[in-house]
């Protein structure tokens, strides 16, 4: 566990601690045991799914909620550390930048995939070259950087880049880096399998019911050791929440992730269910269209953010389970920024002086936009009182997700401000060049960043030294706090549940939990 | 069983449905496309680019002007082709397959119990009109009208199926696999369908019937001699059985509504859900599918309601 | 039947004459109809005068005092921002009574005209009508008004206006159900016989003895309504935030049902208590005002 996890942890009051403790590490007695004594042939572990997924072809799907699916049927070039997202192993064994503009990667020897062919340095480029070139490649965007790929040898890939980018082997961790089979595609990089998805996974794909339900059986030859640690796997499509906490009390599914805040009082109070909560990289926060009227003044969208009392925000809106966001990664993340989080404080009077300052110190009305469920209702309304504190007053206009966000970072471009939530990707430089970029789609004022901006998020990416890549990682956010480009508000909480029999669970600071080490006692 | 008369009245209905479904679908048609949003900005995924999105509405078809669309549509319709989801990909016969039973057996189960309660009720509450009986009837089928159906689900939910465990809370089985489970799962559902559909049906019984009881003919028919209960069974139901059926083809589709928001509370994997989920998502195939089997429902429903009204009023089926 | 002949032309005018004395004798007469009267009268106060008698702000936020029982400061509770549940219903009750009403109006302006004129008309006019009515009929109810809501845009006016249309079919159905059967009758065709335009047959002599089973509809579409609101607002279509509407706090106390389930109870019953009286009042009133429904 890193130094910065574990000071969290003991800033935690200790019930959260014991809990955030369980969720980091595992469940972690269980590891004591002899593996055999768990392995019971023909056991089913049963996960309650939050929503159906898109595509279950990793390269045509579109939704952040179809990782949990994918991860049981792919695996990844390169895989992560739970805690921190620090890149580690996954397919490849390991990798090296052989100078700023090639990288190298070394696969892992003895690896098939389920249809039974090998797993080679010619299925990578078959890969890489589908993700960046096909028509029917959602994700083309991800690896635009690379420019070539070259199989050197059976179990070599040296990958030639446009321009440096040390992001890519985290990016190779996501959907880009799950290898699926090409010989199932026919070789054809226009083929789909969104629904029967063959990889070198712990399980081998079985059956998708829409909305109801995805599963897999053990595949035997995976080159992982012990993994799968069940022989199949269910994920039951439960898209409500108090519904998948109900399945899991019922003891219908072993575990149930991605549960609303609200009910981890619950799972405490339920003796037969573990708790396993942790960070993520699931940001609550205000998009701002810097463009429009009043919010091309820096001081009133620093006003805006100055009268939010996060703490507050955190306690209502998330049953205090989660943390105040004053940047957009969560405190635990590996590139998280001390000084770049100081820059946003809690000061209504401050906020009122600001307001002033930029002339709407007898009020400004806004176009307020949101979404229609419940959950994101109460958050407007804390809101609304916040403002109204200062001056600010309006209503939010809701609409379906599809409908609101198109029409407010698309070409209509409409409100002031949008109360969303940034889902997070694996490398934070991502995160930067999509959320404040000049020409990316979630500015939606298109408003150039402040000078030095792009200059930092690209020296982010020449560098492959962690230390320096967070250094730079952290100018690029101080600048766009600075400017308050964005209001990030808080941090998601995973908040699982699992019953007693679960060993070996883990959440990660992704939000999007892996299930192969799991076992059932 | 049928007179040629009724034979012809018949075929002319299911002429008439015709262009019913193709107004019904057109008209949905026409209503998803002047939604603002998009479904190629959630097919492109999360990091899309403008030109991403684009393309996708190209290879969706989604570009093309609204009437080729429709008329594609319709002509695979007719061939038994009703699309793929644009987000799953699942086809959308097979999504219909496996929901639509799970939606028509609740609301089969909620007419059932709505008739199997109502009737006797209004019976009662008509040949007492005025009475105790009448009374406690008529307040009990006021409550039930004025029932949120979506509350009483709610509230079923938390008193019997979470503090007493009498009733799965949530979920559903299919009929198909296991219809013991099913009618299990669908208890309360149905029930909270059923509240406002007892009382209509009891309602609606008791009006029609007291006003037929109140006409002349059946005053003479009472001052003949002839006992209450006789009149009230040979020439009573008879003649409000119009009124009756009205109200239980109102019924079915009422149902079909209300179970959208009840399938929500209840987490049934059916019509409604799917169709919330879809409409809010812009999945123009399954939206369009789903009305489709919706409409077809009812205009069945109506047809059979119409054929037993020209066989109880024969006066309508010769206008 | 010959005296309905005789007396149909006379009935209108039996019926003026009755009416103010029947509804002066109404409440007397019927003391739960006056009881369902006052309630509603308490309600629409409560709608006008909301912010008078509310004891708090319906939107003043207490992070301290969240999801708390009643207690003698806050009569029925607090909700999950710490809002005072009491001054919620009774802001609520505006919002609850202006959706209903819109949308059985909108419903009436359109339904009852057009299934008049279908059932009377007959031929094309009936047939085209029909078709129109069965396809609006043959939808789903809420699905049309979700659809149209996403037209329109979200908003508790806008959703009722959906939902209006979503009820009209319903009464030109029934309207045009009872005329199909009230034409057949004799006085109709003496009238016609005695030279009266369709216009005067539709007004004077269809209309009043018509309206029966559309009035029973119509004050069980005022429940409806209110139910109607509520479902939208579930799906957070309905009214939106800050103002409250009994609707979308029971939405909301759904976020919660399992810690604090009696949450859900206040403004159900707010519902069922308005819905109860709106029947109350509309059935008494048919009776009073119906000559021909005298109790046997």
């Amino acid at each position: 566990m890193s130094r910065r996890t574990e000071e969290i942890i003991n800033s935690l009051p200790p019930l959260r601690r014991r809990q955030v403790l369980a969720g980091m590490a595992g469940v972690a007695a269980a590891g004591l045991l002899p593996k055999a004594a768990l392995a019971q042939a023909g056991d089913t572990l049963k996960i309650r799914g939050n929503a159906n997924p898109s595509s279950l072809d990793p390269a045509t799907g579109g939704a952040g909620s179809d990782h949990v699916y994918l991860y049981n049927f792919f695996d990844t070039l390169v895989d992560w550390e739970p805690e921190t997202l620090a890149p580690r192993p996954g397919l490849a064994a390991s990798w090296e930048f052989t100078d700023p503009k090639t990288l190298v990667f070394k696969l892992q020897d003895g690896v098939t995939f389920q249809d039974g062919t090998p797993f080679n340095a010619e299925a990578v480029k078959f890969n890489l070259d589908r993700n960046r070139t096909a028509a029917l490649s959602n994700i083309k965007r991800d690896v635009a950087n690379i420019a070539n790929v070259e199989a050197t040898d059976d179990l070599t890939v040296t990958l030639t880049l446009s321009a440096p980018d040390t992001a890519l082997p985290l990016i190779l961790s996501d959907r880009a880096g799950m290898m699926v089979s090409p010989a199932a595609l026919g070789n054809d990089p226009e083929a789909n399998m969104e629904r029967n998805p063959v990889g070198t996974g712990p399980w081998a794909f079985e059956s998708w019911t829409d909305g109801e339900k995805v599963s897999g059986t053990r595949f035997a030859d995976h080159w992982r050791k012990g993994v799968p640690g069940v022989d199949n796997i269910e994920i039951l499509v439960i898209p409500e929440a108090a519904t998948g906490l109900r399945s899991v009390q019922s003891g219908q599914v072993n575990i149930a992730y991605q549960l609303d805040e609200r009910q981890q009082q619950l799972v405490d109070k339920m003796p037969n269910l573990t708790l396993v909560a942790g960070p993520t990289l699931y940001i609550y926060q205000l998009y701002v269209n810097s463009a429009r009227g009043a919010l091309k003044d820096a001081r009133v969208r620093r006003a805006l953010s100055m009268a939010i009392d996060r703490e507050a925000f955190v306690k209502v809106t998330q049953a205090g389970v989660g943390e105040p966001a004053y940047m957009n990664l969560p405190k635990a993340h590996w590139a998280w920024s001390e000084d770049a989080a100081k820059l946003t404080t809690f000061d209504p009077d401050g906020a009122r002086a600001l307001m002033e300052e930029a002339g709407y110190g007898d009020g400004l009305e806004l176009d307020l936009r949101g979404y229609p469920d419940q959950g994101s209702v109460q958050r407007q309304e804390f809101l609304l009182a916040q403002w109204k504190k200062i001056g600010v007053t309006g209503r939010f206009q809701n609409a379906p997700v599809a409908e609101a966000s198109g029409r407010f970072f698309g070409e209509e471009k409409v409100g002031d401000l949008l109360l969303s939530a940034w889902t997070g990707r694996p490398d934070p430089s991502l995160t930067y060049a999509l959320l404040y970029s000049e020409s990316s789609y979630y500015n939606p004022g298109r408003v150039a960043p402040p000078e030095g901006y792009d200059a930092a998020v690209q020296k982010s990416r020449e560098s492959d030294n962690q230390s320096e890549r967070a250094a730079a990682l952290a100018t690029a956010q101080e600048l766009a706090m600075g400017a308050q480009l964005s209001i990030p508000l808080s941090v998601r909480y995973e908040v699982d549940a699992a019953t007693a029999n679960v060993r070996d669970y883990q959440a990660n600071l992704l939000g999007k939990p892996k299930f192969r080490d799991v076992k059932l006692g | 069983m049928l007179n040629p008369l009724q034979r012809r009245m018949l075929r002319r209905r299911i002429v008439q449905a015709v262009p019913v479904i193709i107004m019904a679908t057109f008209s949905v048609f026409m209503l998803l496309k002047l939604l603002p949003g998009d479904v190629a900005i959630t097919l492109a995924g999360e990091n899309a680019t403008s030109e991403r999105i684009e393309e996708i509405r190209q290879i969706h078809g989604l570009d093309r002007p609204l009437l080729v669309q429709y008329g594609q549509w319709a002509w695979n319709a007719v061939q038994g082709d009703l699309s793929n989801s644009l987000l799953s990909g699942e086809a959308v016969t097979t999504t219909l397959a496996r929901v639509f039973p799970n939606t028509m057996f609740i609301v089969c189960y909620a007419i059932v119990l709505s008739i199997v309660i109502g009737v006797p009720l209004g019976l009662l509450a008509a040949s007492q009109a005025g009475g105790l009986a009448d009374r406690l009837v008529m307040l009990g089928s006021s409550v039930g009208v004025a029932l949120p159906n979506f509350w009483i689900a709610m509230i079923l939910v938390v008193v019997l199926a979470l503090n007493r465990q009498l009733f799965p809370a949530t979920g559903f089985v299919s009929p198909w696999e296991d219809p013991l489970g099913a009618v299990w799962y669908a208890t309360l559902p149905a029930v909270a369908l059923a509240a406002s559909g007892v009382a209509e049906v009891a309602r609606q019984l008791r009006s029609s019937l007291v006003e037929v009881l109140n006409s002349q003919h059946f005053r003479t028919l009472h001052a003949k001699g002839l006992p209450f209960r006789t009149v009230l069974w040979k020439h009573g139901l008879r003649n409000v059985s119009v009124n009756l059926l009205t109200v239980i083809s109102l019924l079915v589709n009422r149902t079909l509504a209300a179970t959208v928001v009840v399938e929500v509370v209840f987490a049934i994997p059916g019509m409604g859900n799917t169709i919330v989920n879809a409409t809010l998502q812009r999945d123009f195939p399954v939206v369009q599918g789903a009305v489709l089997a919706m409409v077809l429902t009812v205009i069945t429903v109506n047809l059979i309601a119409d054929m037993l009204y020209s066989v109880l009023d024969p006066r309508i089926s010769q206008r | 039947m010959t005296d309905a002949t005789v007396q149909a032309p006379h009935q209108a005018q039996i019926d003026r004459d009755g009416f103010v004395t029947r509804f002066r004798h109404w409440l007397t007469d019927d003391p739960v109809a006056a009881i369902a009267l006052a309630v509603l009268c308490m309600i629409v106060g409560c709608a006008i005068f909301a912010p008078w008698i509310s004891p708090y702000d319906p939107t003043l936020q207490n992070y301290d005092a969240m999801l708390e029982g009643p207690s003698a400061a806050h009569l029925l509770g607090t909700d999950d921002l710490g809002r005072d549940v009491f001054s919620r219903l009774i802001h609520g009750a505006s919002a609850s009574v202006y959706a209903s009403c819109l949308a059985v109006g909108v419903a009436s302006l359109l339904g009852i005209p057009v299934g008049l004129i279908a059932g009377y008309a007959g031929g094309w006019v009936d047939e085209a009508i029909s078709r129109v009515i069965d396809t609006f009929l043959s939808f789903p109810a809420i699905v049309l008004a979700i659809a149209v809501t996403g037209v329109l845009g979200i908003g508790l006016t806008n959703a009722m206006i959906s939902v209006g249309i979503v009820f009209a079919p319903q009464l030109a159905r029934l309207a045009r159900a009872r005329t199909l059967v009230l034409k057949q009758e004799l006085y109709v065709d003496a009238a016609h016989c005695f030279g009266a335009s369709p216009a005067w047959i539709l007004a004077r002599h269809i209309l009043p003895n018509a309206i029966q089973p559309v009035l029973v509809q119509m004050t069980l579409l005022m429940a409806v309504a209110l139910l109607a609101e509520a479902s939208l607002s579930f799906l957070g279509l309905g009214m939106q935030p800050p103002d409250p509407s009994w609707g979308s706090m029971i939405a909301r106390a759904y976020l919660y049902a399992q810690i604090a389930p009696a949450q859900m109870y206040a403004p159900g019953i707010a519902i069922l208590v308005t819905a109860l009286a709106f029947n109350t009042v509309g059935e008494s009133l048919r009776e009073a005002l119906d000559p021909t429904s005298a109790k046997p």
